[in-house]
């Protein structure tokens, strides 16, 4: 009896609102008043931020784009999330944050702290930088398309990775790589025509523009050029498929390069002091089309044309290497990597990194393999040859190879 | 038929299992990593071994006790009635004063993770009645309860984990070299920490019931809850990295919330935070329970039913007036309780039993 | 339980066997039929027929009864003590007669479809046993389907009952022992166990509750139940309670103590464990990993039945973050046009459910068919396109129940029925929590209940972890398997069952 009254009383104190500590009623939404952010953009303005969120409430007709101003991005974020009319935004559907190119210079760290604090956000939230424009201008044009603007953004972040033109790194991954190596990537997209984010038509002219560069302190924001980001995403095992075109005497053969493995090898002297670090990559391709004359079923063209794809990546990685000595930023964590293989010899050599680094040779070295073609095909030169028994074709075939 | 409230072995280990999920989740892998860096998901270990050690002196100590008699009444036999019932209160004070941090940090939790609006009160008000009420019941049925819900716990804690394995970077793992050997005994600290609070359970010592001729069997509670921390910092870690695990409050339900399933749920923090909220319950109650039977045996009293409310009402005081938000907590959290608890568990009560066998009084 | 009352003064129990007595005690009873029979055709040698009519078969009476003992050749000149010595010794032709000395005892006979014969100088009555045959005859369970097994369900006659356990357990240690039950109703009830085999001090426990209990009469299940459950007020079963023998017979070669009441056609089952309300005897007529499936099938239902609305609830209302983003989008645009809060439309769409379910129990069969269909459709399909309630309330609270449908024992399916509103309720005023919190206290409850001794949970719980997966899969017929511990059998080792 006494535990009844026990837990009558304890329930009927969570229910009664006879004090506001005593209900979690402040934490009810109600479903129908909910606008889902799936994306959201950060751009400054002036001494501000200006924070515009997309917001869904079911049909995509309904969506709509509110922006509002706010000394940071915090207060501009609480006024927005209360929407007029009773409705209530919320952040835990958001699938992709875009930021303006001053925003990413001067208060990165705004974001991801932002993204870190609140409750509602994951940290799996991509990051975008909008370069050349707004990231609110690109909201704005894709507000009322069809498809709605969350989706084409989330299928521009899968687009990137797909095609093998970057790589959309999540807010947890930019903040451990910013805390833990003092540097990050960041994807980078642009207007392909005079920075313009839209064409005459009102279509969207965006083009993946390469990975930028950040420093923990926010005192850098360096970008990188497309071959560089393509050995950034060689050297990170980042790559998920990625088409080259490659010269191979007279033809041009396109590539898709599908399986990757790097590895890595610090070497140290006799000394203990640190020489160089190897790197070896194995490429593995199909050949998807080919412009021009040639035998794909010989060795020697097979093997002409895995020279030039290693020649490509390799110059591609080099190219990521040098950039990323040249600015002094270790974003390929080479450390992490030399001190995961070796943290005692690492250790011993009692220098600061900072100062091996910019120095230190690194050497690449691609292995590209042309592992399979859609179908292996004679030329129609080669299929214009005079009638050969099949017993000719083969030994003919035998002696090429 | 029944009416004894006796428990086994098992039952008791299993009770302790589940109790010290509550604050094991609260510390790890936070107060690990403070120490240890990325090296604390090997600071369980050395926990283990040091819990190992502590559980073979209480065995040791408790060898010789009579069926029926718990530590207060060995606390009592060691130092005589006076100062033995004096221990017992201070003990019984500061197990009033745990239960109500248990429940605040609990509260505390849900604040920080899925319910952000709002104010502790109804959590912890919520929480100790319902733990009064179960507290002034029978050992078995919370001992059963126990039970039932061990391999539910387990199974969510592993499905969890196992959710998160996609997003475990061995680079944020290691590397891991002799040199980190002091700071992961200096991590392990924290982990044996909890481990110790087994202690407090051997006040229902009382209640165990050996079967004549049967062995015991014992639930692998240490070894259990060591596999819990070293998962929970070998996930943590390796999916956010020791410098984002340090800074946050609740680095493990951060993880949890970027886990899918099968894209039928989004973000099982909630699910998770609740039922871990249920350990934070089993905790309490069993804590309100090791209070009232403290008092049983200082007052002599037949049944310890009429304690538990009382020791719930001062537990609740100690919830809402430990601090005021979540920053004066945070002291209590990582320096002031970790360091009573340690001087019970580890030093005072340990000493009280040695003392006990010593002078030959079991 | 009715307090103890003092037997009427107008029935001496003890008072010695008169026709005026007997004829006193059934006064205004028209079914009371009462002759004079002449002993051997002699007019001067008379002993009093009586009995109820409709409880007796009348021919067996006139055949049995009245033609031996009125037959010249038998009973020439046989008066007194020596007519009564001839009735029991077998000169008439039925297998019970009884020699009665006291009233009460006699009015009993009467009311278990004896006839007496009254022979007032004596003071003594001899009873003849000729029930009428008006009985339900045994046919297949109506409430617990039979897919592969045996149709022979209990009927209301005790002895076809105790005829059925022993035409399945023909084993002579199979002990059968009879309570009377009920004050004035005077209901038989009786104990089964199997002697040297189950529990003596379960037997013993079980009939000292019977033995305690004191009401008017056992007309309702009830009556069992809760007068000899450990815990009256908990919603949850603890005595099994069945129609059908298989089921019955099973459990009391499992070590469990059986009880038959005469006038209801169930056999009850002491001591009843959660597990023991998840099985069904199809379950051994199955293949074992069929049987295994679904019986986790069976908790997996617990599971939903329980918790889906609360789930819903709790997600919708506070933590929407949980739902899948397209789900969420179409959940908003449903919602829209619903003017009630997602509390209230769960709770409605619980309370219409109870509704419908309720009504299809007390209509007949054909207006029940009728109103269920009706019902759903209205609450179903009119409700949502009237935007009375939203798609996903109606598909959760379906799913409910349809699960809760699975169980095999309507008592925990109601006491689940009972916990799942408690568990909306938890769910609306602290969300996850609440439930979180809920649940752990039914699990808490379900954790103190005992039955006769055993854990309410057990294997799960109080069985020192062994013997769990008994309780979720079936091992395969040929492979040997404990007996459960806690109901420590006489032979306590392996068996198979």
């Amino acid at each position: 009896m006494k535990k009844t009254l026990v837990l009558t009383l304890a329930l009927t104190l969570a229910l009664t609102g006879c004090s506001k500590g005593l209900t979690i009623f402040s934490n009810y939404r109600r479903i129908e008043n909910i606008e889902l952010v799936r994306a959201f953009t950060a751009d400054t303005q002036g001494d501000g931020v200006l924070v515009s969120i997309y917001g869904t409430a079911g049909e995509q007709n309904d969506a709509r784009m509110v922006e509002k101003s706010g000394p940071s991005l915090g207060t501009a974020m609480g006024e927005l999330l209360m929407m007029p009319l009773g409705r209530e935004a919320i952040l835990s559907h958001t699938e992709n944050l875009l930021i303006g190119e001053d925003m990413a210079r001067q208060r990165l760290n705004e974001c991801l702290d932002y993204v870190e604090r609140y409750s509602e956000t994951r940290l799996d939230i991509g990051l975008l930088i909008v370069r050349g424009s707004t990231a609110r201008d690109l909201l704005k044009g894709l507000s009322g398309s069809d498809p709605s603007a969350a989706d084409v953004i989330a299928g521009l972040a899968n687009h990137i990775a797909r095609v093998g033109e970057g790589a959309v790194f999540t807010c947890r991954e930019v903040a451990v790589s910013l805390l833990e190596n003092g540097v990050a990537l960041i994807q980078c997209v642009r207007g392909v025509e005079e920075e313009k984010l839209f064409d005459a038509r009102g279509d969207l002219n965006l083009e993946p523009d390469g990975f930028a560069v950040v420093t923990e302190d926010g005192q850098t924001l360096e970008f990188l050029t497309g071959e560089e980001t393509l050995g950034c995403l060689l050297l990170l095992s980042r790559l998920e498929a990625k088409d080259l075109d490659l010269a191979v005497g007279d033809t041009v053969a396109t590539v898709s390069v599908e399986e990757l493995k790097t590895a890595w090898e610090p070497v140290f002297d006799g000394d203990g002091a640190l020489t160089k670090i190897k790197v070896r990559v194995t490429a593995g391709a199909k050949l998807v089309s080919l412009r021009g004359v040639a035998d794909v079923t010989k060795k020697s063209w097979r093997e002409a044309a895995e020279r030039a794809l290693s020649e490509t990546l390799r110059a591609a990685a080099q190219a990521a290497v040098a950039r990323s000595q040249t600015l002094g930023l270790d974003f390929l964590d080479l450390h992490g990597i030399t001190a995961r293989k070796h943290p005692m010899k690492l250790e011993a050599m009692g220098r600061d990194w900072s100062d091996i680094f910019p120095t230190l040779p690194v050497e690449v070295e691609v292995e590209g393999a042309l592992r399979r073609t859609f179908d292996i095909m004679d030329s129609p030169e080669i299929a214009e040859k005079e009638e050969m028994t099949p017993w000719e074709k083969l030994t003919e075939s035998l002696k090429d190879n | 038929m029944g009416k004894v409230d006796g428990i086994t072995q098992r039952q008791l280990t299993v009770l302790i299992f589940v109790s010290l999920l509550s604050p094991m989740i609260r510390i790890l892998p936070t107060s690990a990593v403070v120490f240890a860096g990325r090296a604390a998901w090997l600071a369980p270990l050395p926990a283990f071994l040091l819990g190992r050690l502590l559980l073979a002196a209480m065995d040791a100590f408790g060898k010789n006790v009579p069926e029926g008699a718990g530590l207060a009444d060995m606390t009592e036999l060691a130092l005589g009635g006076g100062l033995g019932r004096a221990f017992n209160v201070l003990t019984a004070l500061w197990l009033t004063f745990y239960a109500g941090f248990v429940c605040r940090s609990a509260a505390e939790r849900l604040l920080a993770t899925v319910y952000p609006n709002g104010s502790p009160a109804v959590f912890i008000v919520v929480m100790l009645l319902v733990a009064v009420a179960v507290g002034a019941g029978s050992t078995k049925a919370l001992s059963r309860t126990a039970e039932v819900l061990m391999p539910i716990l387990v199974g969510v804690l592993a499905a969890v984990l196992l959710s998160a394995l996609p997003d475990v970077s061995a680079e944020r793992l290691l590397p891991v070299t002799l040199q980190d050997g002091k700071r992961v005994l200096y991590g392990s600290l924290p982990v044996f920490n909890v481990l110790a609070g087994f202690v407090y359970f051997l006040y229902l010592g009382g209640r165990v019931r050996k079967k004549p001729g049967a062995r015991p069997r014992r639930f692998p509670w240490l070894a259990g809850l060591t596999a819990v921390a070293l998962g929970v910092t070998f996930f943590t870690l390796g999916t956010i990295g020791e410098h984002l695990a340090v800074s946050m409050e609740n680095a493990f339900f951060i993880v949890i919330r970027n886990i899918k399933v099968f894209g039928v749920v989004e973000r099982v923090e909630a699910v998770v935070v609740a039922v871990w909220v249920v350990t934070d319950f089993i905790f309490v109650a069993a804590l309100l329970m090791i209070v009232s039977e403290i008092w049983r045996t200082v007052t002599g009293a037949k049944k310890r039913a009429a304690f538990a409310a009382p020791t719930g009402v001062l537990a609740g005081a100690a919830a809402f007036f430990i601090a005021e938000g979540v920053f004066d907590f945070q002291k209590w959290s990582d320096v002031l309780i970790p360091a009573i608890n340690l001087s019970f568990a580890l030093v005072l009560i340990p000493l009280v039993c040695a003392v006990g066998k010593l002078r030959k009084k079991y | 339980m009715l307090k103890k009352e003092k037997s009427p003064p107008e029935i001496a129990e003890n008072a010695p066997v008169t026709v005026a007595a007997l004829e006193a005690v059934f006064e205004g009873c028209y079914d009371f039929e009462s002759r004079d029979l002449h002993i051997g055709g002699d007019p001067s040698n008379k002993a009093r027929l009586c009995f109820l009519d409709g409880l007796v078969s009348g021919s067996d009476v006139a055949e049995q009864v009245i033609r031996p003992l009125t037959d010249p050749e038998r009973f020439a000149g046989v008066r007194g003590s020596q007519a009564i010595a001839r009735l029991l010794g077998g000169s008439v032709y039925v297998y019970t007669a009884k020699c009665r000395e006291t009233l009460g005892d006699l009015a009993s006979d009467l009311l278990n479809g004896f006839c007496a014969l009254i022979f007032d100088a004596e003071r003594r009555a001899v009873t003849f046993e000729v029930k009428s045959p008006q009985r339900r005859g045994v046919d297949a369970p109506k409430e617990e389907k039979v897919v592969k097994g045996a149709k022979d369900a209990f009927v209301e006659t005790m002895k076809i009952n105790t005829t059925l356990v022993r035409r399945k357990l023909r084993n002579p240690h199979l002990k059968i022992k009879e309570f009377p039950l009920g004050q004035r109703a005077r209901t038989s009830a009786t104990l089964v166990y199997i002697d040297g085999f189950t529990n003596p001090e379960l037997v013993a426990e079980a009939s000292r509750r019977l033995e305690k209990i004191e009401v008017e009469g056992a007309l309702t299940s009830a009556v069992i139940e809760e007068n000899i459950v450990d815990r009256h007020r908990s919603p949850f079963p603890q005595v099994i309670s069945t129609e059908r023998t298989d089921k019955f017979c099973m459990n009391l070669l499992e070590g469990r103590v059986g009880m038959l009441v005469d006038g209801l056609p169930l056999g009850f089952l002491v001591p009843g464990t959660f597990s023991q309300f998840m099985k069904v005897p199809e379950d051994h007529s199955g293949h074992f990993i069929v049987a295994s499936a679904l019986t986790l099938l069976r908790y997996l239902s617990v599971a939903l039945t329980l918790l889906a609305p609360a789930f819903y609830v709790a997600v919708a209302m506070y933590h929407q973050e949980m739902i899948p983003t397209r789900l969420l989008q179409s959940m908003i645009e449903a919602h829209a046009s619903v003017p009630f809060p997602t509390a209230v439309e769960v709770v409605l769409m619980l309370l219409a459910f109870e509704l419908l379910q309720e009504a299809g129990i007390r209509l007949p069969s054909p207006i029940g068919e009728t109103v269920s269909i009706i019902g759903a459709l209205i609450v179903g399909q009119s409700a949502v396109e009237a935007s009375v309630v939203s798609p996903v309330v109606v598909v959760v609270v379906a799913l409910a129940g349809i699960a809760g449908y699975t169980m095999p024992n309507i008592d925990m399916g109601s006491a689940l029925r009972l916990c799942r509103f408690l568990l909306v309720l938890a769910a609306i005023f602290l969300g996850m929590f609440g439930v979180a919190m809920g649940c752990a206290l039914i699990v808490y409850h379900l954790s103190s209940l005992e039955s006769f001794g055993v854990p309410y949970m057990s294997p799960f719980a109080g069985s020192e972890g062994r013997h769990q997966s008994r309780a979720l899969l079936r091992k395969s017929m040929t492979v040997k398997r404990d007996r459960e511990p806690e109901l420590k059998t006489g032979d306590g080792g392996e068996a198979k069952l």
